[in-house]
């Protein structure tokens, strides 16, 4: 079945088998990568199907080799993706620190791990820091959304190019060992769902009277550079104006409320349905977009909900965005767990029942 | 009570542990070695398997395949058949 055939349909699939098929229905024209446990499945699926389509797949021989041909294939105005685990993601971020710089989208996807270092293949939150800041050299960001489930998997991918396509940037779907590892049920997109946006700047060869088209992320004199950084900046704000996307569970009365992303959001649901049982008001934010960060919609709760528990799979990466997002409204604590472990809806539990029964209370930061 | 065990499509495994959690015997657990993805494989960690197929209808892989002991007629070695 060629891609234009592809009809929405039901499937069970792995997280990243989701992705991979998801990335060639909204139109993906090339993907470079090279295999890393937990996110293997991605390009193993994909080699197999790229007969069927036309698309290029690639194993570079490194990661730092197959960000840079997303890099030229982005330039020629492709639409490109390229996916790793943590200590791969690391190795490109030279190349990701380039493309922002010069503008190109892409997306790039990274199904965490446990770090630092090698670490584990166990699923990890640990890459919070380097996705949302920036993660290469200089002043720069990543649009990053986060999946909670197999059909998000799926989902934003299309959201991602499209995202990256309209800013001019990379983007990133931060995904964790278990969303790329988990089978669920998922409603895959039909293709050709996402348009293919007009790339006037792309470098495909000099138009008759016009001048030459030119990439580069090098601007030597300091003014021009300034200029470049001042127009990135512009960028990021409309990004934080316009983009902003989180998900509400119960919010409306909470007394605590509980902020997570990825697959820990998915176990803060539980935890806070086994707490409503216990007669605790607890509500759930999850932000969909990392970056930009649903800042306001967090302070505007934490101005009525007595504390705010942060949970995340990592020493409290997000959690200093929470703060700065609650600016001393109420008390903000923390639960991790880190280095490949998932915590348990009983766990984040009994943090609950910590901070409900003594709301000073200091968890493990 | 009828005798049973089970086989582990090792290279299929991915470790998400929940067949042992689904087994009501407490037979399985994870592999001290890894299989070639990296991941530790689950494995029969006690000789009381009932053959109840519990762990091979959780697991999202489909990694497991239970095999049940034939009541044996008298005479006869007990042959192992797949549940």
């Amino acid at each position: 079945m060629s891609t234009n055939e592809m009809q929405s349909e039901i499937r069970i699939m792995k997280g990243n088998e989701a992705l991979a098929e998801a990335a060639f229905r909204a139109g993906m024209q090339a993907y470079f990568g090279y295999p890393i446990t937990p996110q293997s499945e991605v390009i193993e699926y994909l080699m197999k199907e790229q007969p069927n389509h036309d698309c290029v797949v690639l194993q570079a021989e490194s990661e730092v080799a197959a960000i840079n041909m997303v890099f030229g294939a982005a330039g020629a105005g492709a639409r490109v993706m390229i996916s790793s685990s943590s200590p791969g993601i690391s190795l490109m971020q030279e190349g990701i620190s380039y493309m922002a710089s010069a503008e190109l989208p892409c997306l790039i996807v990274n199904v965490q791990r446990g770090g630092p270092g090698l670490g584990t293949i166990q699923p990890s939150q640990g890459d919070y820091f380097q996705a949302t800041k920036g993660g290469g050299h200089g002043d720069y960001r990543l649009i990053v959304l986060a999946p909670a489930s197999v059909q998000e998997m799926a989902d934003l991918v299309f959201d991602g190019f499209r995202l990256s396509e309209k800013y001019r940037n990379p983007a990133m779907i931060l995904a964790d060992g278990a969303l790329g590892q988990m089978m669920e049920k998922l409603q895959l997109p039909p293709a050709g769902s996402l348009p293919y946006v007009d790339k006037p700047w792309a470098t495909t060869g000099k138009p008759v009277g016009k001048d030459r088209r030119i990439i580069t992320s090098l601007f030597i004199q300091p003014e021009k550079m300034e200029e470049v950084n001042l127009h990135l900046q512009k960028k990021y704000r409309q990004m934080e104006a316009e983009e902003v996307r989180f998900e509400e569970h119960g919010v409306e009365d909470a007394d605590i409320l509980l902020v997570a992303f990825g697959l820990v959001a998915r176990i803060c649901q539980k935890t806070m349905q086994l707490a409503r049982k216990k007669g605790l008001r607890v509500g759930l934010l999850r932000p969909i977009t990392l970056f930009p960060f649903p800042s306001r919609r967090i302070a505007e709760i934490s101005s009525k909900v007595s504390s705010v528990l942060t949970v995340e799979m990592n020493a409290g990466q997000m959690l200093e965005d929470v703060r700065l997002a609650v600016e001393g409204r109420c008390p903000v604590h923390f639960k991790g767990r880190m280095g490949g472990m998932i915590p348990s809806p009983d766990e984040v539990l009994e943090a609950v029942e910590a901070i409900a029964e003594n709301h000073n209370v200091e968890l493990q930061r | 009570m009828i005798r049973g065990s089970v086989v582990v499509a090792q290279e299929i495994c991915k470790g998400c542990e929940l067949c042992i959690a689904a087994c009501p015997q407490d037979s399985l657990g994870l592999s001290e070695k890894i299989n070639l993805k990296g991941y530790r494989y689950a494995v029969l960690i006690q000789d009381n398997c009932t053959g109840c197929a519990n762990c091979a209808l959780v697991c999202p892989d489909a990694a497991i395949t239970v095999f049940r002991e034939k009541k044996h007629a008298k005479g006869t070695t007990a042959s192992a058949v797949p549940a």
